[in-house]
């Protein structure tokens, strides 16, 4: 490869080597959208069944199955110090795809973390609220599926996007419709259960169902082993 | 009057690894020689030229016990290689 090149070669040869790093996708990378996917399914699916299922006075036990999201994290690490060991390139796409998830978990933990700490306080000053306005002590963890939706519809769509894979795009829009219809849905009655079957329904088309494919497409395309 | 084409960048071998380090952030040695489709002899001879001219930065590491290379253009080297681009621009596009 050390001929001499004319203007036009010269030209085809940069474009040629630039789209083949543009939009490197690390071998892995589907794992760690699958792991995080089946998670979120899962304990949405197994949330939205005890919530049927469970007698009305205990049904909000149901939500201490989200705490199981902690378990995530350990093989969410094992899985990037793999892939960290055997990539081959860094894109800047990717250092920015990083820069977003991180983004978007850090706005999650914001979230679920300020509505921990305002129930704490509203419960702590209960007797100050008055006769009749109990529900502002939950209300406000109405918003929650609906504004994880938007971030996770945020994020996908980016990353669909940025990576030109159309799975991930289409995932992202599906959960910005998901959150528009439920937003919609605050008043209906057993709208927990409805927030945990849209939540369990937008995992699997938002994660599940692109993850396989990309693991799929990786296979095929990826640098990275 | 043509900008003449830096000579350094002007080899098939040379500029194709400016070009794959100039869409990525950093680059392994193995990842190059796959896309360039070269040899690790020639390549490593290629990229010593790049690395003395300043146009990239070389790390030398370790994965597990295997020794790594790893290459990333320089300002110098991304300079260089826009200038190139701009000159062959005028060559196929005469005022």
């Amino acid at each position: 490869m050390e001929n001499s090149l004319n203007e036009k070669e010269s030209l085809d040869l940069i474009s040629q080597m630039i789209n083949t790093a543009k939009n490197n996708l690390q071998k892995g990378t589907a794992k760690i959208i699958l792991l995080w996917g089946y998670l979120v399914a899962g304990i949405s699916l197994a949330t939205w069944v005890l919530l049927e299922t469970l007698p009305f006075e205990t049904r909000y036990h149901a939500f201490y199955l989200w705490f199981l999201m902690v378990a995530g994290y350990p093989f969410h690490f094992m899985l990037v110090k793999k892939i960290e060991r055997e990539k081959l390139v860094r894109t800047y796409i990717e250092g920015l795809m990083n820069r977003v998830w991180i983004g978007f978990t850090i706005s999650i933990l914001m979230v679920v973390f300020g509505m921990l700490i305002d129930s704490l306080i509203v419960n702590t000053f209960a007797e100050a609220v008055k006769p009749g306005h109990e529900f502002i002590r939950w209300f406000h963890w109405l918003l929650l599926v609906p504004f994880m939706l938007c971030l996770y519809g945020f994020a996908l769509f980016v990353s669909g996007k940025a990576y030109e894979f159309k799975p991930l795009t289409y995932g992202g829009i599906f959960c910005f419709a998901a959150c528009f219809v439920l937003l919609f849905s605050l008043h209906k009655t057993g709208v927990y259960g409805i927030q945990q079957f849209t939540l369990f329904i937008s995992a699997v088309v938002g994660f599940v169902i692109p993850g396989h494919l990309l693991n799929r497409k990786e296979k095929n395309d990826v640098q990275g082993s | 009057m043509f900008k003449d084409l830096d000579p350094l960048l002007h080899s098939q071998l040379r500029l194709a690894v400016m070009s794959l380090l100039i869409s990525t952030e950093e680059a392994d040695f193995v990842f190059i020689r796959e896309k360039t489709a070269s040899t690790a002899g020639n390549l490593s001879v290629q990229i010593e030229k790049l690395h003395e001219a300043g146009y990239i930065s070389v790390k030398k590491s370790f994965k597990g016990k295997m020794p790594r290379t790893t290459c990333r253009i320089s300002p110098a080297g991304i300079s260089a290689f826009e200038k190139y681009v701009e000159a062959l621009s005028e060559y196929l596009q005469p005022k």
